[in-house]
């Protein structure tokens, strides 16, 4: 196409260019040298039907009053009443601050969702650097220990909440365990997903817990790539581990920990399948998180889908701007070191 | 692969390098030991009688009942349950792969009007929350008669497995593009000189080369897909068609909660992805790696 415009822009080829001949065979060509598209095509197509269309229909119903009842579509655009009604900003503003019921569980949750993101991200980074870096110096593995180091990760769901969820009963092992060892004043008598103040601090041991796998795995990748030449110069130099480990290791392995933070970031604003089979968002909302309140919106208790759908917006662009954030402070610095 | 770090034997170490190394090892034992807890906790409850799930918190029960496993099997048919989940696990593994190793290889060794453009959207698409687009999706799914009281068990699944191939699909985009952006160009440029179209380029010579990035995609959106909760739970209306972890919440709901059983039907959950994993875990590692490292 850009060719065609350009050489049209030329008055006196145009004449040219348009018999049906020439015109074939430019497109022809255009379409050939475009060709590599066909290979994107598929995702593309299925993306525009189950991705964009929903995000538009979300991003447009967010402006709504709906329950599900009556009729609102994108194609025909239909809004009918009495079930449906134009809403502005209100949906946005009823749980930002307007519904005092609705916007205080909606801050609630989000304290929890930000205690989550800055804590899950950090102590995963942490733990499985340090993990890789000890890994790393033992040369090579031993094979099993690399498979159950690894369990974790394939088994995040269901099963594995349960697991946890029994473990965290007040007459449960780790309670059992506490009390063997002396720790009995350490213990939850009512369970750690029974008692406010351990339920949240429970949950996120699960998600370090099966998130810390894959960092690691990505983490010991990021370290074969380290020259060991930089690490022998700077024991000439009088450095000491910790000086190698602050001013080598960690700003060379910055790429990789920006895509560990991608992937823990959205898993702390975005999962919320763990609060809702393990503790439902209790006790006393103390495990609230924003994904649940949207849940309960959309298919729960409080059924009002226009409010779940500007929730989510906002929400989105929460981790978007989050996102840039860490795209701003880790990217950069992955160019600079390839440079 | 693996290189020969410092190589520092323990003779030439020092009483405090050796003391670190102690304590880096007992760290690392700690860490597997709470890696592999929950897991031993699951088989040693499964094979537990129920009221001594919560007496006996050690890992060896006083006495093994096997018989609690095949009755989960068999009497509460999850052998059925397994089969639901399977149906619509596999497709959307086959169905990930093959939609973005295409696209992965479109975008790392073709040219196309707005190539880089689309690309980084599709890498942004990473940050939406699937939460946000839920609503939506199940409207747009009753609209094409996938979901409801009419739909059949086919058309059900059809409307699970074609958004979740879509929901995995930035990752899935990102690790084949960045696979085939570490292998030689020059493989596609001379057999494209011997006349070889790109589609036999990607189908005869990339494809079958990127099996550690197929093993990563693959078990990546196995794994999510066989553990999803929250979609199944809003689309399947129908327990017959119950995936396992639906299943397992829907017993729970039922009747006073029996941890033996519990934790068999959990087990049961997560044996097919562990074995799965154990087999490719080797290739899965190597396509990570690939990636990350790019």
């Amino acid at each position: 196409m850009a060719n065609l415009q350009t050489t049209s822009r030329l008055g006196q080829t145009k004449a040219n260019l348009l018999t049906p001949t020439r015109l074939g065979q430019t497109l022809r060509k255009q379409l050939k040298k475009n060709s590599g598209f066909l290979f994107v095509a598929p995702a593309v197509l299925i993306f525009l039907v189950f991705g964009l269309y929903t995000i538009i229909y979300s991003f447009v119903l967010s402006f709504f009053r709906w329950k599900g009842s009556s009729i609102f579509s994108l194609f025909p655009p239909t809004c009918e009443a009495p079930g449906c009604a134009f809403w502005g900003l209100q949906n946005y503003k009823d749980f930002l601050y307007e519904d005092k019921g609705v916007a205080k569980l909606f801050w609630m949750a989000m304290e929890n969702n930000l205690v989550v993101a800055l804590v899950v991200p950090a102590a995963t980074i942490l733990i499985s650097l340090l993990i890789a870096i000890a890994l790393n110096r033992a040369g090579r593995t031993i094979p099993l220990f690399r498979t159950i180091m690894m369990l974790p990760m394939v088994t995040s769901g269901i099963a594995v909440y349960f697991a946890w969820s029994s473990i965290y009963l007040s007459d449960g092992p780790l309670n059992a365990m506490l009390n063997a060892a002396g720790l009995g004043f350490l213990s939850a008598p009512h369970g750690w997903l029974g008692t406010a103040g351990t339920a949240l601090p429970a949950l996120m041991v699960v998600m370090v817990w099966s998130s810390v796998p894959l960092a690691v795995i990505l983490y010991m990748a990021g370290l074969q790539t380290i020259d060991q030449e930089l690490y022998e110069a700077a024991t000439i130099d009088g450095a000491n581990s910790w000086h190698m480990l602050w001013y080598i290791t960690w700003p060379l392995l910055r790429p990789v920990t920006f895509i560990i933070l991608i992937f823990a970031i959205n898993s702390a604003f975005q999962g919320f399948d763990l609060p809702l089979l393990m503790t439902k968002g209790g006790p006393a909302n103390h495990t609230q998180v924003v994904g649940l309140r949207i849940f309960s919106f959309g298919f729960g208790d409080d059924l009002q889908l226009g409010i779940a759908s500007a929730m989510g917006w906002v929400l989105f662009l929460l981790v978007f701007v989050i996102s840039l954030i860490n795209l701003r402070i880790f990217r950069p610095a992955a160019e600079e070191v390839s440079k | 692969m693996t290189r020969e770090p410092l190589s520092l034997s323990m003779e030439k170490l020092g009483l405090g390098q050796k003391l670190w190394a102690l304590i880096a090892f007992l760290c690392l034992l700690a860490y597997l030991v709470i890696s592999i807890y929950p897991f031993l906790w699951m088989i040693a409850s499964a094979l537990k009688d129920n009221s001594e799930v919560l007496t006996n918190s050690s890992l060896i029960p006083k006495q093994v009942h096997w018989e609690i496993l095949a009755d989960v099997w068999n009497r509460l048919d999850f052998w059925q349950y397994f089969l639901n989940s399977l149906m619509i696990s596999v497709p959307i593994v086959i169905g990930t792969v093959i939609v973005y190793s295409l696209a992965g290889y479109g975008f790392a060794m073709t040219k196309f009007w707005g190539k880089e453009f689309l690309y980084v959207f599709f890498m942004g698409l990473i940050v939406v929350p699937t939460i946000v687009v839920l609503v939506p999706l199940v409207q747009e799914l009753r609209a094409f008669g996938l979901i409801g009281r009419d739909a059949s068990k086919f058309a059900t699944y059809v409307g699970l497995i074609i958004p979740a191939i879509n929901g995995g699909g930035p990752w899935a985009i990102f690790l084949f593009r960045s696979y085939f952006d570490s292998m030689p160009r020059d493989l596609r440029d001379a057999a494209r000189i011997d006349g070889c179209s790109e589609w036999g380029v990607y189908a005869r010579i990339y494809l079958p080369l990127a099996i550690p990035a197929i093993a990563t995609v693959g078990i990546t959106n196995f794994i999510s897909s066989w553990n999803a909760y929250v979609f199944p739970s809003v689309v399947i209306n129908n327990p017959d068609w119950y995936t396992l972890p639906l299943q397992l919440r829907y017993l729970d709901m039922q009747s006073v909660v029996q941890w033996n059983v519990r934790m068999a039907g959990s087990l049961i959950t997560v044996l097919p992805v562990i074995i799965a994993f154990l087999f490719l875990q080797r290739y899965y590692i190597r396509g990570l790696t690939a990636a990350a490292v790019k």
